[in-house]
């Protein structure tokens, strides 16, 4: 609970419509898509910076910790507020400033959703490029916070590459704005790159400048099939190598291929050891050439079967296989633990082959999805928390696949981010320095630790 | 209640963004993903039941869109429904729905009901219409009562030639049975073009959704029980609603109730696997159609597709697929005729706030069509969009049945 002189002052800020403190409403802010969960003492829906400020002086005066969240789906426990305090929802913060197609940008609010913005920008055929699985719930403020990315960031790049400016408060209350509406901009520290990807720990975002791209005029889709694990990633390694910048290129393993065909029978050919999805896109004759190099190149590489879209609907079914493995592997168990380390590409194979064998040393069943072309894997591990003993095993796993990706030169995650799932491992990728240079940059923004402590700073 | 269910959901929030509420409110504690952490933490102990609790629950409009998002393939439907029982058994419903659910617990009480209420619409001056009203809906814009109940009015066999095409029992709802007479002749119209005969048991009666929702488990039984006497006969090839969301009583909450409320389980599983509704029901037998060669001059029509057909009969392809084989309407999709209305069978006089932005979102999209007559095949839903038009741009809502009848030979 906080003190009732702190709660009239928040009242006073935003009303008493956006201020919850009941425990029922609290308990709705306790959780995202990771299995921990922590109580806030009070939830404000915020709806404009000048607020968000005021918020943050009364926060700061006070010492209570502020957590931002979007929608919560973050997959790392990065919006759960485990020192207590005030969550900060921007999700009624939600409106599409400005487009502006003719110099290439939008100006948005951070509680738009990511697919809001595809709808608002598809009429005058343009896109915003990063499309993390999420899309159609989670919000630019959450994809900012974590540089969320996607299978088409493979040719397009992520979150990062699309910020051209921003607006933050600052745990003092300050209003900061740095960035501008121009592609090129040499003006001072490159800010946004700090910003983004801190999870809500330097300050919190109330205002982006975006930058949009046309609708390429084609896309290509096909869904190869290898019976080996080393063609399929010889054929990626090929057809990245050959200078080709697919806009997608999926790889799903054996096992997670066989735990989709269990569920909805699509046809997919069970004995494959790698099965990639891989679609290009832009200019009509361009695609249709790329797609021919890229025919030859997987059918060298020993490629069973090639399956095109002729039609937006094959398209589709051809996605399903890939868009369905989440859930299928959700629904296995009660809980399901999706993971993200990356690997330079040519190590995907390696890398793949070492998660199978920690999954077998456990007793565990881990499908592997990868965003093949840029290294990023997504062991999927359906689980149940309640079951002490499985959740051992699972948790040796998880630390073994940290250290494995370590060793292969990997990082830890490729888009979902620390928060609580992995601040332990940092030091596998980083040395004590390095870390302590994060800490620094924290407390120089944030010297009294208010803004979502008891994360990875 | 099923602990692996309720632990199946992975907060993943893939549904929030499908949720009709969350879309309006924009806050967690109005979404699938919360209602189902709420239920989990009751039911673990972790909270205790609170008139807060209960009306977080039941700000729902029992629409079904989030487990059509769900990738953890929970059955939000029956978590809610189980919940709502246990929110009413311990905190009193407001008067309202207190008075709805004494009225549709015995069929007289409905006709008397509806013949006072007809009684009280012509006495209610005009001044009072505009004032008063249900929910969003003013007085004067709900819908007239039948003069006759419908089925009262119709014979209850129906019988043309010798060699009927099938059997049919038709299951009419309260509201073409008081409301809506032109949706039943209309079907009647219909089935007897395609030769069809056609059973309307008199004994029918208020399928007990509406008092289910609000956990009025022995009033529903009751009804549950006459329906399932009145419709289990061994004669009907199908058992057709004209109204979707009566259609998933029969379909779904009549199973998913039969331990709770000891029915007898043969005989609702037999009742569940003949139910169709009729847009699919006319769709798959276009066949035995035939319209007047006459010229028909061809009105522009949109559709409403009533959340319950997508979600309990994913019927509104064969809807739409329907809508566009009509010789005597241009069919002209709203972009968002998916979109749930609001209405949700009471929720659009329990939360008219929420409704009135749901609704309002609704017209602006059938506007951009520029059609003439907007079908949809749910009567809460026709009442909730024809009673919230305003008066200038004038849109007839009717059900689909009304715009084939008239041009059948
Ligand atoms: C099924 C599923 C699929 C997913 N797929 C992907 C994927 O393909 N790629 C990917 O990258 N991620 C993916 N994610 C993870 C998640 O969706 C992303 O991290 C997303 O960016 C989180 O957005 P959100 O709005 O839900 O933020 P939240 O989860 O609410 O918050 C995330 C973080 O952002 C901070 N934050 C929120 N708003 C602000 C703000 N205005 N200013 C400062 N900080 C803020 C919070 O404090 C928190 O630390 C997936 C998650 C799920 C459940
Ligand atoms: S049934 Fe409809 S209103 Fe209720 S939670 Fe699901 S989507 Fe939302
Ligand atoms: S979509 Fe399903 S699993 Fe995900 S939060 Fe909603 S109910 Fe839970």
């Amino acid at each position: 609970m906080l003190d009732i002189k702190i709660k009239n002052q928040l009242i006073e800020v935003v009303g008493q419509n956006r201020y919850l403190d009941r425990k029922e409403e609290l308990a709705c802010f306790s959780y995202d898509a990771f299995i921990k969960e922590a109580m806030p003492d009070a939830v404000v829906f915020v709806q404009t910076a000048d607020e968000v400020a005021r918020i943050l002086k009364v926060a700061s005066e006070h010492k209570v910790p502020v957590t931002g969240r979007g929608a919560g789906t973050s997959v790392c426990g990065a919006p759960i507020p485990v020192k207590n305090g005030i969550v900060l929802c921007f999700s009624k913060m939600d409106k599409i400033i400005e487009i502006n197609t003719a110099d290439r940008y939008i100006v948005v609010e951070p509680g738009v959703v990511n697919a809001d913005i595809q709808n608002a920008l598809a009429p005058s055929g343009f896109f915003y490029p990063p499309d993390p699985g999420s899309m159609n719930t989670s919000t630019i403020g959450g994809n900012i916070a974590q540089n969320a990315g996607g299978p088409r960031c493979l040719k397009y790049g992520v979150t990062m590459d699309y910020i051209l400016g921003m607006e933050v408060v600052l745990a003092s209350g300050k209003i900061v704005k740095f960035g501008s509406k121009n592609i090129k901009d040499v003006t001072g520290y490159k800010l946004c790159s700090l910003f983004c990807g801190s999870e809500g720990t330097l300050g919190l975002v109330t205002q982006v400048i975006l930058k949009v791209l046309p609708i390429p005029e084609t896309v290509k889709t096909m869904l190869v099939t290898f019976g080996k694990l080393d063609h399929t990633a010889r054929a990626v390694s090929d057809i990245i190598g050959s200078g080709i910048l697919p806009a997608a290129m999926e790889l799903m393993d054996k096992m997670t291929v066989n735990a989709i065909e269990d569920s909805s029978h699509l046809g997919l050919d069970r004995k494959a050891e790698g099965t990639l999805l891989i679609e290009i896109d832009g200019v009509k004759e361009a695609c249709e050439k790329e797609m021919d190099n890229i025919i030859e190149r997987v059918k060298k590489q020993g490629a069973l079967d090639i399956q095109y879209a002729q039609t937006p609907e094959d398209r589709e079914r051809l996605w399903t296989a890939r868009r369905s493995a989440y859930g299928v592997f959700a629904k296995l168990a009660p809980d399901i633990l999706s993971e993200d380390v990356t690997v330079p590409v040519s190590k995907v194979p390696v890398m793949i082959k070492r998660i199978n064998k920690i999954g077998e040393r456990h007793g565990l069943k881990i499908g592997v999805l990868a965003h093949a072309g840029d290294g990023n894997m997504h062991p999927l591990i359906p689980a149940d928390r309640n079951n002490k003993e499985e959740w051992v095993r699972v948790e040796k796993a998880f630390d073994e696949i940290f250290h494995a990706a370590a060793e292969l030169d990997g990082t830890l995650s490729g888009e979902h981010g620390i928060g609580l799932a992995k601040s332990d491992y940092l030091p596998l990728v980083m040395n004590k320095d390095t870390i302590e240079l994060m800490s620094r940059i924290k407390h120089a923004v944030d010297p009294d630790n208010i803004l979502n402590p008891g994360k990875f700073v | 209640m099923n602990q692996k269910t309720l632990q199946n959901c992975g907060k993943c929030g893939l549904c929030l963004n499908a949720c009709p509420v969350y879309k309006i409110l924009k806050e967690e504690q109005a979404s699938p993903r919360a209602r189902l952490q709420l239920i989990k933490a009751f039911e673990e102990d972790r909270l205790l039941s609170s008139p807060l609790l209960k009306e977080i629950i039941s700000k729902c409009l029992m629409c079904g869109s989030c487990t059509g998002a769900c990738p953890s393939g929970i059955d939000h439907y029956s978590q809610f429904m189980e919940m709502r029982q246990k929110m009413a058994k311990d905190h009193v419903e407001n008067p309202m729905v207190k008075s709805m659910i004494w009225l549709l617990s015995q069929e007289y009480r409905t006709r008397l009901g509806a013949k006072m209420a007809k009684l009280g619409q012509k006495l209610v001056p005009e001044r009072f219409k505009e004032k008063y009203g249900l929910g969003n809906i003013p007085l004067k814009r709900l819908p007239e009562f039948n003069i006759t109940p419908f089925r009262e009015a119709a014979e209850e066999t129906i019988s043309h030639g010798s060699k009927p095409a099938g059997t049919i029992v038709y299951f009419t709802g309260c509201a073409t049975n008081y409301l809506y007479d032109d949706t039943g002749f209309s079907t009647l119209r219909i089935l007897e073009h395609m030769g069809y005969r056609v059973i309307i048991p008199k004994k029918q009666t208020c399928c007990g959704i509406p008092l289910l929702f609000h956990g009025a488990q022995k009033a529903a039984k009751n009804n549950i029980v006459t329906n399932i006497n009145a419709l289990d006969l061994d004669a009907a090839d199908t058992i057709l609603v004209d109204c979707a969301t009566c259609g998933t009583a029969l379909k779904h909450e009549y199973p998913l109730f039969t331990e709770t409320l000891g029915l007898d389980k043969t005989k609702v599983e037999k009742i569940a696997s003949k139910v169709e509704d009729i847009m699919s029901f006319i769709q798959k037998r276009f066949h035995l159609l035939s319209f007047t060669k006459d010229s028909i001059e061809k009105v522009k029509a949109t559709y409403h597709i009533p959340c319950h057909l997508k979600n309990s009969f994913g019927s509104h392809e064969q809807a739409q697929t329907l809508l566009n084989r009509l010789p005597c309407i241009v069919y002209s999709p709203a972009d968002n005729a998916d979109q749930c209305c609001g209405g949700g069978g009471s929720f659009f006089y329990e939360y008219p706030e929420i409704s009135k932005q749901m609704v309002t979102k609704k017209i602006e999209g059938v506007k951009a069509t520029l059609a003439d007559i907007w079908l949809t095949d749910c009567p809460v839903c026709r009442m909730n969009l024809a009673g919230n038009m305003e008066e200038k741009n004038e849109l007839q809502v009717v059900h689909p049945v009304k715009v084939i009848a008239p041009f059948l030979n």
